[in-house]
C-alpha cells in the first residue's frame, strides 16, 4: 500500500473557467492530510449553547475551515459537487481478488491522486479458501467504521473537542443459510450491524454521544448501508 | 385600477398583524384574501386539530387572549373566530374572496393581478402562509396506483380512510397526532419516522411553550444561528394540544408500529431506513440539550426553588429489530397518509426572487432584489417563532418599521 502523493495543481482547475474563489475553496479539500492546521478553530454558537468545555485550539488534524468552504462553494456551484468514485477489481485465484482505487471524477473533471491503493479480498481457511485478505463483508464493515470515525474527527474538530483516542468495534451478524441458498427466507446480507465507539476526548459523555450521533447523520457509508441504493451490474 | 401603498396577500395571523402595524404607522393598505379570514385554518386542516400553543400565547399586536381559558388549547373554530374578531375590532381593511393570480412589476413598484382587476402598489407583503401546500416526496409516485393516498390537506377524519391498516409517513406533530387518531379508530398504524424533534409537553410542572417563551428560545434571531438553512428545514416539534406528551414512546404504547424513514418504493415494497435508532438518538440528545438549557435558565433566574425537580423523559424505546420493509399489496395496509410537511406556495410571484430550488430568497422577510417586497410567517424568518401565531407580532413590527423608513426616505428624496 502506498501513501497519497501530490495533489492537483490549482491552475488546472482555473482553466475550466470557474470563479477562482470557488475552485480554491473546493480544491483545499483535496489537500486534506497534507495541510498542517495552525489556525485556531473558533467556537461556534452551537458549542457555546452546549457549554462544551474544550480548548479553542483543538487539533485533530482535520481542516474544518476547508470543509466548510467547500460546502459553501458547492452551494454556489452545485455541479462541482458531483463526484464519481471507482474501483477496479481483478480476480486472482479461487475466491481471491484485488481491487485498485486510483482516480475519481469530481470538481468538474477527472482527478488523479498520484498514487494507487490496493485492497485484497479473500475468504478464510474455514471456507476452504486462501485466506489472503479480509472478506468483502469485513471490508464493508471496515468502510462503515472508517467513515464514522472520519465523521467523529471532523465533527469534534468543528466543535473544538480534542480527541486522544478513538476506536470503533464493528460487528455484523449474518446467517450463512442466505448466501448458500439453504433457506430462501434468509437474506444474504447482515441481519444486524453494531458499532461500538471507545472515545478518549476532552469532552463530556453527552458531547461524545452527540459526536457519534452526528457522525452517523453525515456518513456516506452509513447511508449506503441503511438505505437502499440502485445497483446495476452489466457485462461490458 | 386600484392603488394602495401596500397590498398584503393573505388574511391569516401574519397578514392581520402586519395590517395592524401598518395602520398604526398610517400606511394605507389593503389585505387581499382568497377565501375568508383565516382560510387555511378553516379549510385545509383536519377536524380534530387544535393549536399546539396555549391560548395565552396567541398574542397579536394590540390584542392578546382575553378569554376564560388562557392555559387551554384552541380548536380551529375558536382561532378562526378570534382572528375574525381581531380584524373587526381594529377595522383592518380585509377584502375577502379575492384571488391573487400574479404579482408583476408595475408603474409604482408592483401590480397585483386578481380576478376583479389589478391593484397597483409600492409594497407587497406575502402572508399566504408557510403551510400552503403539502410537501410530498417524489418516491410517492412509485406507490401502486390502486392504493388510496391522503395528505394532511385532504384528510379530515378517520372515516375518510378505508378500513384496514394505514402507513402514516412523517414523524412530526401532524404525523404523530394523526397516527394516534387513526390507531384509536381501530386501524393498525405503521408510522415511518425520519429525523424528528422530541419535547415533553410539560416539564417541571410547566408547559413546554412557557419554557420556550420565558427562556428566550422562541426569540432566537435568524442572525444568531450557525446554519440558517438547516434550522429553517428543521421539522416541527412532536407536540399535541393538552397535558400529555406525544412522542414515539407514547404512540408505541398505543400499539402503533414505528419504522424508519421511507427511503424507497421498489418492486411493490416500501423500504424503510435502518437509521431509525440514530434518528431517535439524535432526538433524545437534542431534547436533553433543550431541557439542560431550561434548567440552566431557571437556575440563573433563581426559579429552581419554585419548580419541582427535573423529571427527565425516558429515552426513545424501539423494537429490537425494527422492520425494514412492507409489501404494499399484502393487505397489511389499505391506505397511505403523507404527513411529510408543508411548503409555501409563492408561484404567483412573477418576479426573479427565487433560488434554484424555487425558494424565496429573503433576508429576514425582506425579499432580496425586490425593493418593497416582504414576506411573513416563513420558517425561522426573523426568529424561531416566526411561523407561530405568537411570532407574527414581532416580525410585523420589524418589517413595518423597515417599510416606514423606506417610504420616508423616498418621500424625503
Amino acid at each position: 500500500m502506498t501513501t497519497a502523493g501530490a495533489v492537483p495543481e490549482m491552475d488546472r482547475f482555473e482553466t475550466k473557467g470557474w470563479p477562482t474563489r470557488v475552485v480554491r475553496s473546493i480544491a483545499r479539500v483535496l489537500r486534506l492530510g497534507t495541510i498542517s492546521l495552525t489556525s485556531p478553530i473558533s467556537q461556534t454558537q452551537k458549542e457555546k449553547d452546549m457549554n462544551v468545555q474544550s480548548p479553542l485550539t483543538a487539533d485533530n488534524g482535520v481542516n474544518v475551515d476547508a470543509l466548510l468552504g467547500a460546502r459553501q462553494a458547492i452551494t454556489d456551484m452545485p455541479a462541482a459537487g458531483q463526484f464519481t468514485w471507482r474501483a477496479t477489481c481483478e480476480w486472482q485465484t479461487g475466491v481471491q481478488s484485488r481491487s485498485i482505487v486510483e482516480g475519481f471524477f469530481g470538481l468538474g473533471e477527472e482527478q488523479e491522486r498520484g498514487a494507487a491503493f490496493m485492497i485484497d479480498a479473500d475468504h478464510p481457511a474455514q471456507f476452504a479458501a486462501g485466506n489472503a485478505g479480509a472478506t468483502p463483508l469485513e471490508i464493508a464493515l471496515s468502510a462503515l467504521a472508517s467513515c464514522l470515525t472520519a465523521g467523529v474527527a471532523s465533527v469534534a474538530q468543528n466543535r473544538g473537542i480534542q480527541l486522544h483516542k478513538v476506536t470503533a468495534h464493528v460487528e455484523g451478524d449474518m446467517d450463512l443459510a442466505g448466501v448458500l441458498g439453504a433457506d430462501a427466507d434468509v437474506r444474504n446480507g447482515f441481519s444486524d450491524i453494531r458499532v461500538t465507539f471507545d472515545i478518549d476526548a476532552d469532552a463530556s459523555e453527552a458531547d461524545i454521544a452527540a459526536l457519534v450521533a452526528q457522525s452517523q447523520k453525515r456518513s456516506a457509508v452509513f447511508d449506503v448501508i441503511t438505505n437502499p441504493t440502485n445497483v446495476s451490474v452489466s457485462v461490458a | 385600477m386600484t392603488y394602495a401603498t401596500t397590498v398584503i396577500i393573505g388574511a391569516g395571523q401574519a397578514g392581520l398583524a402586519m395590517s395592524y402595524e401598518l395602520t398604526t404607522r398610517g400606511i394605507d393598505h389593503v389585505i387581499l384574501e382568497r377565501g375568508l379570514i383565516a382560510n387555511s385554518w378553516r379549510k385545509d386542516r383536519w377536524d380534530s386539530l387544535r393549536l399546539l400553543t396555549p391560548n395565552w400565547q396567541s398574542r397579536l399586536p394590540g390584542g392578546g387572549y382575553t378569554g376564560k381559558d388562557p392555559h387551554g388549547f384552541s380548536g380551529k373554530g375558536e382561532l378562526v373566530s378570534r382572528l375574525a374578531g381581531y380584524a373587526n375590532t381594529h377595522r383592518l381593511p380585509v377584502k375577502t374572496g379575492i384571488e391573487v393570480r400574479s404579482v408583476t412589476p408595475g408603474p409604482h413598484g408592483y401590480r397585483v393581478h386578481t380576478q376583479i382587476g389589478p391593484f397597483d402598489c409600492r409594497n407587497v407583503v406575502v402572508a399566504s402562509g408557510a403551510c400552503a401546500r403539502p410537501s410530498i416526496p417524489a418516491l410517492s409516485l412509485g406507490l401502486p396506483h390502486d392504493l388510496p393516498t391522503f395528505t394532511t390537506f385532504d384528510y379530515k377524519r378517520p372515516s375518510d380512510l378505508p378500513e384496514g391498516g394505514v402507513l402514516v409517513v412523517g414523524g412530526s406533530a401532524s404525523g404523530l397526532q394523526l397516527a394516534r387518531e387513526l390507531q384509536s379508530s381501530g386501524r393498525q398504524v405503521i408510522l415511518s419516522a425520519g429525523e424528528h424533534v422530541r419535547v415533553p409537553r410539560r416539564y417541571r410542572g410547566r408547559d413546554v411553550a412557557w419554557w420556550m417563551d420565558a427562556s428566550g428560545v422562541m426569540d432566537v434571531g435568524y442572525r444568531d444561528v450557525d446554519d440558517l438553512s438547516r434550522v429553517r428545514r428543521t421539522p416541527s416539534l412532536q407536540l399535541a394540544a393538552g397535558e400529555s406528551t406525544l412522542d414515539l414512546n407514547m404512540i408505541q404504547s398505543q400499539g402503533v408500529q414505528v419504522v424508519g424513514r421511507l427511503s424507497a418504493v421498489r418492486d411493490g415494497e416500501a423500504l424503510f431506513s435502518g437509521a431509525l435508532r440514530n434518528h431517535c438518538d439524535l432526538a433524545d440528545l437534542k431534547q436533553t440539550r433543550l431541557l439542560d438549557r431550561f434548567d440552566a435558565w431557571a437556575d440563573a433566574q433563581g426559579l429552581a426553588g419554585e419548580l419541582p425537580w427535573p423529571d427527565r423523559p425516558a429515552p426513545t424505546e424501539l423494537p429490537p429489530v425494527p422492520r425494514l420493509s412492507l409489501k404494499l399489496s399484502s393487505g397489511e395496509i389499505a391506505s397511505v397518509l403523507w404527513a411529510t410537511g408543508y411548503r409555501p406556495d409563492h408561484g404567483f410571484l412573477d418576479l426573479p426572487v427565487f433560488d434554484r430550488r424555487g425558494q424565496l430568497v429573503h433576508d429576514g422577510g425582506i425579499v432580496t432584489g425586490a425593493p418593497g417586497l416582504y414576506a411573513m410567517g416563513l420558517p425561522f424568518m426573523r426568529r424561531r417563532k416566526s411561523t407561530l401565531v405568537d411570532g407574527a407580532a414581532a416580525d410585523a413590527h420589524d418589517l413595518a418599521n423597515h417599510m416606514y423608513a423606506q417610504l420616508s426616505c423616498a418621500a424625503a428624496a
